[in-house]
C-alpha cells in the first residue's frame, strides 16, 4: 500500500469524521427543548462527578496514599474519560447496536470508508463535552493547588497514557460493539460499562488483588484515570509506562481482529 | 476489461444459521440453555453474468434469495461458498474503489437522517464519497429537476411522504454516480403515479449514464418497465434467464387473439375457429382465441371477417400470471417430490 494511498485514506476517514460530527450536533441541534435539557442534564452530570470529592474531603485526609487535592487531579481525569464515553463511544456503540440488530448498519457499509470509522462516528452528544471540559478545569485547578510544574517528560508521559486511555475506551466500545453481532440485544452493555466506569474514580492503589489486575490490564481504569494523574504527581514509573503502553496495543489490535471476525457475520435484517 | 462482465457469479452459496424451537413458554425456557439450529440455504450454487449497461429484473417468490443475492453483490453479505466479481472485484473484499463505483437502494430501510433535511444526508456522502463540490452541486440539481423535489429537500425526513422519501433515497444513492445500482424494491407500497415518476426516474439515470441495473420489485410493471432481461429465482436456485418475452412463451406459449363483437357467433363458426386455438372468450362483448404463435396471421385475417368486429387486439399473458403459474408449477413439483419421498 503507497503512502500516498494512506495519507489519502487519513484525509477522507477525517473528513468522515467532521462530517460525521457536523451531522450529529445538527440533529441535536433539531429539537430545541431536547437540546437546552441535555445542556442542563450535562452540566449536571458533570457536577456530580465532584460531589464524592467533596464526601472525601470531609471525611479523610487521604485515600490509598493519595492526598485530597491529588484525588481531584484524579477526578479532573475521570471527567475527561467519562465525558469522552458519554459524548462519542456510548452513543456511537448503542446506535451503531440498533443498526446491527435492525439491518440499516447496510448503509454504513456501503460507504467507501473504513466501517469500524463509520460506526464510532456514527452518532455524537455533544453537550457531554461539558464534563470533559470540566475536568480540563478541574486538573488545571488541581495542578496548580499542588504546586506542581510538570517537565517535559513527564507531561510527554501524560500524552501517551492519555492517548493510551482514549485508545483502551474506544477498543472496550469495539469489543461491546463485535459482540453484539452474534447476541442481538446487548444495549445494556453500554450501561454497564457506564457503571463500572466509576470504578475509575478512584485511584487504582484502592483495588487489591485480581480487581486490581483486572482494572489494570482487562478494563484498564487505572491507565484511563490513575496513571495520567500519577505522570502529573511524578510517581508514574517506566514499568507503569510501558504496561500501559501494551495492555493499549493488545487491547487495541485485539479488538480490531475481533472486530473484522464479527463483521463477516453480519446478516443483516431481512428487509 | 472493456469486455469483462459488470457482474459474475459463479456458484455462489448463502447460508444462514436459524434458530428455532417450539411456541410456548416451557420450549422458550429450554431455548435459553439449549437451542436447535438449522442451516438454511439463501441461495444456493447461484451462476450467472451481467454485462455492463443490462438492465436486469430479478424475480421470484418472497424468500427466495433475491435480496440477499442483492446484498452478496454489493459486498454486505459474506458467501458460504463460491465466487462473485462486481466490476471486476470480489465485493466481500469491500474495497473503497469498488463502494465508490455501485449504490444500493432498499425500499425498506433508510440512509437519511430521520430528523435533519435531506440535504444534510446527502452532503455527508458528498464527504465520504470524495465528490467534487462542483459536481455534486451540478448532479443535485440535475436530480431535484428530473424527480421534481423543489423544496422537499429542505423538509426533515421525518415530515416526508414515503415517495418524497424514496426520491430523496434516490438521489443520496446516486450522488456519486454509480456505475452499478443495485434496486431492491424501491417502489414498494407507494402510489401508482409514484411508482410511474420513479421508474420514469431508474430510466432516465440509466439513459444519460449507462449504469448498469439490477432491480427486484414485487411489481412486475416495474420490472416489465425497465428490464430487458429478467432472471428468476426459487429458492436460492435460478430457475430462469432470459428476455419477458421468452418467459411468458415458455409458461404460456399461446398467444390471445382478441375482438370486440356485438352477438354471439353461430355453433358453426365456433366449431370452424376452434381448429384454429382454444376459444376463451365467446362474447359478446368480446371473443377470444389463445393461438399457436405461428398461426396468429391466420386466426387474424379470420376474426377480421366476422360480421361487426373491432379493436383487435394480439396479447402475451400479462406477466403477472405468468409468475405466478410459473410458481405453482414448481410448488407442484416440489409437492410432488416429497410425496414421492413419503411414500417410498
Amino acid at each position: 500500500m503507497s503512502a500516498g494511498f494512506e495519507h489519502g485514506a487519513a484525509r477522507r476517514h477525517l473528513r468522515l469524521l467532521g462530517a460525521q460530527l457536523r451531522l450529529s450536533t445538527l440533529a441535536a441541534l433539531e429539537y430545541r427543548v431536547g437540546f437546552w435539557t441535555e445542556g442542563v442534564v450535562g452540566l449536571a452530570w458533570s457536577l456530580g462527578g465532584v460531589v464524592p470529592l467533596v464526601v472525601a474531603f470531609e471525611h479523610r485526609s487521604d485515600v490509598a496514599g493519595w492526598g485530597p487535592w491529588e484525588l481531584v487531579l484524579l477526578t479532573g481525569f475521570f471527567l475527561i474519560i467519562s465525558g469522552v464515553y458519554a459524548a462519542v463511544v456510548q452513543p456511537a456503540v448503542s446506535r451503531s447496536m440498533t443498526q446491527i440488530r435492525t439491518g440499516t448498519l447496510d448503509y454504513l457499509l456501503l460507504r467507501p470508508v473504513d466501517p469500524l470509522a463509520s460506526c464510532l462516528t456514527a452518532q455524537f452528544e455533544p453537550w457531554s463535552l461539558i464534563e470533559t471540559l470540566t475536568g480540563i478545569v478541574v486538573v488545571i485547578v488541581a495542578t496548580a493547588k499542588l504546586g506542581l510544574s510538570p517537565s517535559v517528560g513527564q507531561l510527554g508521559a501524560l500524552a501517551v497514557v492519555l492517548v493510551c486511555g482514549l485508545l483502551s475506551l474506544v477498543a472496550l466500545g469495539v469489543l461491546m460493539l463485535s459482540a453484539s453481532f452474534k447476541a442481538m440485544e446487548l444495549q445494556n452493555l453500554t450501561s454497564l460499562m457506564e457503571t463500572l466506569l466509576g470504578f475509575a474514580h478512584w485511584p487504582v492503589s484502592v483495588f487489591r488483588g485480581p480487581l486490581k489486575l483486572v482494572f489494570t490490564f482487562v478494563v484498564p481504569f487505572a491507565v484511563m484515570t490513575s496513571y495520567p494523574a500519577q505522570s502529573l504527581i511524578g510517581g508514574l514509573g517506566w514499568a507503569e509506562l510501558l504496561g500501559a503502553v501494551g495492555t493499549t496495543l493488545a487491547l487495541t489490535v485485539g479488538a480490531r481482529v475481533i472486530w473484522g471476525r464479527a463483521l463477516r457475520g453480519y446478516t443483516s435484517a431481512s428487509s | 476489461m472493456a469486455d469483462e462482465p459488470a457482474i459474475s457469479l459463479q456458484g455462489l452459496e448463502k447460508n444462514f444459521r436459524v434458530s428455532q424451537r417450539e411456541p410456548g413458554l416451557w420450549p422458550a425456557i429450554r431455548a435459553l440453555f439449549r437451542r436447535e439450529w438449522v442451516e438454511v440455504a439463501a441461495v444456493a450454487e447461484l451462476s450467472f453474468e451481467i454485462q455492463r449497461g443490462e438492465r436486469v429484473g430479478f424475480l421470484g417468490p418472497n424468500g427466495a434469495g433475491k435480496t440477499t443475492t442483492l446484498k452478496l453483490l454489493a459486498g454486505l453479505l459474506y458467501p458460504s461458498g463460491g465466487r462473485a466479481r462486481v466490476l471486476g472485484f470480489d465485493p466481500a473484499d469491500r474495497r473503497p474503489e469498488f463502494l465508490r463505483r455501485i449504490a444500493l437502494v432498499m425500499g425498506q430501510k433508510r440512509q437519511l437522517s430521520w430528523d435533519l433535511p435531506s440535504l444534510d444526508t446527502f452532503e455527508l456522502n458528498r464527504v465520504v464519497f470524495d465528490v467534487p463540490r462542483e459536481l455534486y452541486e451540478r448532479r443535485l440539481a440535475e436530480m431535484t429537476e428530473l424527480l421534481d423535489l423543489g423544496e422537499v429537500v429542505r423538509k426533515p425526513v421525518r415530515t416526508l411522504s414515503l415517495g418524497e422519501r424514496m426520491k430523496c433515497e434516490l438521489v443520496a444513492a446516486l450522488l456519486h454516480a454509480p456505475e452499478v445500482l443495485f434496486l431492491d424494491e424501491p417502489t414498494i407500497g407507494m402510489d401508482v403515479s409514484m411508482q410511474l415518476a420513479i421508474r420514469e426516474f431508474i430510466r432516465e439515470y440509466h439513459r444519460r449514464h449507462g449504469a448498469t441495473l439490477v432491480l427486484t420489485s414485487h411489481y412486475m410493471e416495474d420490472v416489465a418497465a425497465l428490464c430487458e432481461r429478467i432472471l428468476v429465482i426459487d429458492e436460492g436456485r435460478l430457475c430462469f434467464d432470459g428476455s419477458i418475452g421468452e418467459l411468458v412463451r415458455r409458461i404460456r406459449p399461446l398467444r390471445r387473439v382478441a375482438i370486440r363483437v356485438t352477438q354471439r357467433l353461430d355453433e358453426g363458426q365456433e366449431r370452424a375457429l376452434e381448429q384454429l386455438g382454444q376459444l376463451a372468450l365467446v362474447g359478446p362483448p368480446r371473443l377470444a382465441l389463445d393461438v399457436d404463435p405461428e398461426r396468429v396471421p391466420e386466426v387474424v385475417a379470420r376474426l377480421l371477417a366476422v360480421p361487426g368486429a373491432r379493436d383487435l387486439e394480439v396479447q402475451d399473458a400479462p406477466l403477472e400470471e405468468v409468475m405466478r403459474e410459473l410458481f405453482a408449477r414448481r410448488a407442484s413439483v416440489r409437492e410432488g417430490a416429497t410425496d414421492t419421498g413419503d411414500g417410498a
